[in-house]
């Protein structure tokens, strides 16, 4: 079974694709969330292995939502998706202990890359 | 080091002479014949430019360029100073502003300036000048890919070109190296890294006993790292187990500590005149200590504030590689004596002065590659800046081995100009030192982007003066150049001479006077309806001080007039006192002046025995 993860966007499009992007390589998307609260909610729901998330989001963003997460499981696994010039925002999702990140526009091959190297 | 305290400085800075352009140009607005304004204001801009092309602000450097190019064209006479002109000028401080801002924030600063740098140039008639693609890439603050001091191994990565968002990824690979030791001396800081032009190429020192290949798997596991490479050797730079801490203080603290202490050290000096007249062996014996206790506190609040001077020649090396690069020279740039130190408001004020000098060493120091070969000189041309602790000053030196001053080209641009006699055949050091420190004088033909006309050795001169400090410049034709500023190491304490006027004492710090006279009445004549005197040949006009201050009338007539010659640049001014008291170490305390005072005072000190005296601004008196 592969491993289980949860996508965080509050784009339809940005969740579809990046789940399609997942299971195609084989794991298991067990959830979404649009919002940071959600996010936070889902993952207190489901424990997945990994978490995709999105920096912009409505109702608590998504470096926030990182904090809360890390406090609840400090070996939450979160993969960062930013857009080009959000440095500075990656950098602060690092700090808040996010452990990858990946840039908009996305190729397949580089979120997959990304994933391995935080699933470790 | 962290860019953004540059950001910062340029922005403090750029605000300052902003400010001056501003009061400068309603200045001339009110007396539009008025010679003066438009210096300043050429100044100013000139100023803003270098910095901004420090600062890898194209735009506004551009901007600043097209309103110098206006400037000259003023300056010169050869187009009057409309209402028109004027406002065009207003409102070029106006877009400046913006665009300073919008550079610092990161904003595309050029797009909105396009329709007013047109107009600058359909005035200033220079038709727009396609501008040198190099300076329109924002390109980075300076950094240095090298890590400084620390614990450890030297560990350089290098990620990989296409990586996107490099500074994140850098920090990702921090955090990995991290969980392997402690992480120091990161370079570039990693506030330099989240700037567009960073490179991907980065040092720390890692303190770890982790294997070089688990380092590097470590590192890997960051994502897109092309190359890591792990130091062998150990660097202990940290003798003897002690390590230096630092933490960061608001230079106004201690500005503030300074003051206080300086109170300190005056309250010291009345009690030991008190004591010594009361002969009581215990209060001496407390009076002494006390004494010693303050006089270490003074010490130790001044090595606080002072600075290393790498904290602003840091940024030279990339300024000169961009220069050299857009000048077509080839140059080998050297930086010695990174660790002397100054008073941190000396090193600040010294930034700009050491950006010309730069500058023109490389533009018109320097020769081109061809030049240097046909003349039998290496292909690269070396420029050094070098700090040197003197013994109660800090020397700083500015090296090239180009082609030097070429004195008879400075003698008849000076005879031009009429600095010096139509018929004068030969130029001496003092002389030439005298023509090439003038306001404005330049021998460059081309109106280069780098250094413009000349505008920079004045500017340097003036700024060391100001400091406390001197200027020399020692220039062989066909060998080089070498410009050497020397500056006191703190700007709290100066020796100054007292003089009195009326019951009041008065200091003037002798950075500005030249000697003392003391001519007979009857050798003062009125020329030209002001009082001079002859000295050596050269009249020497005189301000009697009691006159300026507004003070009773003069002193009966004495046998002898005390005189305190005054020197700034080329203008001398002597200033009649009613007698001199003596040389003496006076703490500096800067002060509001109350609204309505007489610009002539710089600050106020409080001699030994208690009394205030005011600091005379030699500028003011001239």
């Amino acid at each position: 079974m592969g491993h289980r993860v949860l996508v965080c966007d509050d784009a339809i499009f940005m969740r579809t694709m990046i789940s399609d992007i997942l299971t195609s390589a084989g794991y298991d998307v067990v959830g979404e969330a649009e919002t940071g609260v959600q996010a936070i909610e889902r993952y207190r729901d489901l424990r997945p292995d990994l978490v995709t998330m999105d920096i912009v989001m409505p109702d608590m963003g998504g470096i926030d939502a990182v904090r809360e997460i890390v406090k609840d499981d400090p070996n939450a696994k979160i993969l960062m998706c930013s857009a080009m010039g959000q440095q500075a925002l990656v950098v602060e999702a690092i700090q808040a202990g996010a452990k990858d990140f990946v840039v908009k526009p996305f190729q397949p091959s580089r979120v997959l890359e990304a994933v391995q190297r935080v699933l470790g | 080091m962290d860019v953004r305290q540059y950001a910062d400085l340029f922005l403090t800075e750029s605000r300052d002479h902003l400010t001056a352009f501003n009061h400068l140009l309603l200045e001339w607005e009110r007396d539009p014949a008025a010679p003066e304004p438009v210096g300043g204001i050429f100044r100013a801009v000139h100023t803003i430019k270098g910095m901004a092309a420090t600062m890898g602000y194209g735009a506004v450097a551009d901007l600043s360029h097209r309103i110098e190019n206006l400037l000259d064209v003023l300056r010169r006479g050869e187009k009057p100073a409309t209402p028109a002109t004027l406002e065009l000028l207003f409102k070029s401080a106006d877009a400046l502003d913006r665009a300073i801002a919008d550079a610092v924030a990161g904003k595309d600063a050029a797009a909105p300036l396009q329709a007013l740098i047109a107009q600058l140039d359909r005035e200033a008639g220079t038709g727009a000048a396609p501008a040198t693609p190099g300076r329109q890439r924002p390109s980075a603050p300076v950094m240095m890919p090298e890590a400084g001091p620390g614990r450890g191994r030297t560990v350089r990565v290098a990620l990989r070109p296409q990586a996107a968002l490099k500074g994140a990824r850098a920090i990702l690979a921090i955090r990995k190296a991290e969980a392997l030791g402690a992480v120091s001396a990161v370079a570039p800081a990693p506030a330099a890294m989240e700037t567009e032009g960073f490179d991907g190429t980065f040092s720390f020192r890692l303190d770890s006993e982790a294997d070089a290949v688990v380092v590097e798997e470590a590192l890997r596991a960051a994502g897109d790292v092309d190359t890591v490479e792990v130091a062998e050797e150990l660097h202990e730079v940290v003798a003897e187990g002690v390590r230096a801490r630092h933490i960061r203080v608001d230079l106004r603290r201690l500005d503030e500590l300074m003051n206080q202490i300086g109170e300190l050290v005056i309250a010291r000096g009345r009690l030991a005149s008190l004591t010594s007249r009361l002969a009581e062996p215990d209060l001496d014996e407390v009076a002494l200590q006390i004494g010693r206790l303050a006089g270490r506190l003074q010490s130790e609040i001044i090595q606080a504030r002072m600075t290393p001077v790498w904290q602003v020649f840091d940024r030279f090396p990339r300024m000169v590689r961009d220069l050299a690069k857009q000048m077509g020279k080839q140059v080998a740039f050297r930086v010695e004596g990174k660790e002397i130190e100054l008073d941190r408001t000396i090193l600040d004020e010294l930034a700009d002065p050491l950006v010309h000098l730069l500058r023109n060493a490389v533009d018109h120091g320097i020769e081109p590659s061809e030049d240097r070969v046909a003349r039998g000189k290496p292909a690269v041309g070396q420029l050094v800046v070098a700090a040197v602790r003197e013994r109660s000053s800090v020397a700083i030196r500015v090296s090239d081995d180009g082609r030097g001053v070429n004195r008879a080209a400075v003698l008849a641009r000076a005879r031009e100009m009429g600095l010096v006699a139509a018929d004068q055949q030969e130029l001496g050091e003092q002389e030439l030192f005298r023509v090439l420190t003038r306001s404005g004088f330049s021998t460059a033909r081309a109106v280069t982007d780098v250094s413009g006309r000349g505008v920079g050795i004045d500017v340097v001169s003036t700024a060391a003066r100001a400091l406390g400090g001197s200027l020399e410049i020692r220039t062989e034709e066909g060998k080089g150049t070498t410009f050497t500023l020397r500056l006191p190491v703190t700007l709290a304490i100066v020796r100054a001479l007292l003089a009195r006027v009326g019951s009041e004492l008065y200091a003037l710090p002798l950075t500005h006077v030249a000697e003392t006279v003391d001519p007979k009445p009857e050798e003062i004549h009125r020329v030209q309806g002001r009082e001079t005197v002859l000295l050596r040949g050269r009249l020497l006009p005189l301000v009697r001080l009691h006159e300026v201050l507004g003070g009773s009338a003069a002193a009966p007539a004495a046998q002898r007039l005390p005189v305190i010659v005054l020197e700034m640049g080329e203008r001398r001014t002597g200033v009649v006192v009613d007698a001199l008291v003596g040389q003496q170490e006076i703490v500096v305390k800067n002060f509001e002046a109350p609204r309505g005072m007489l610009p002539l005072f710089s600050g106020a000190t409080i001699l030994g025995d208690g009394v205030p005296a005011l600091i005379l601004d030699a500028g003011g008196l001239m």
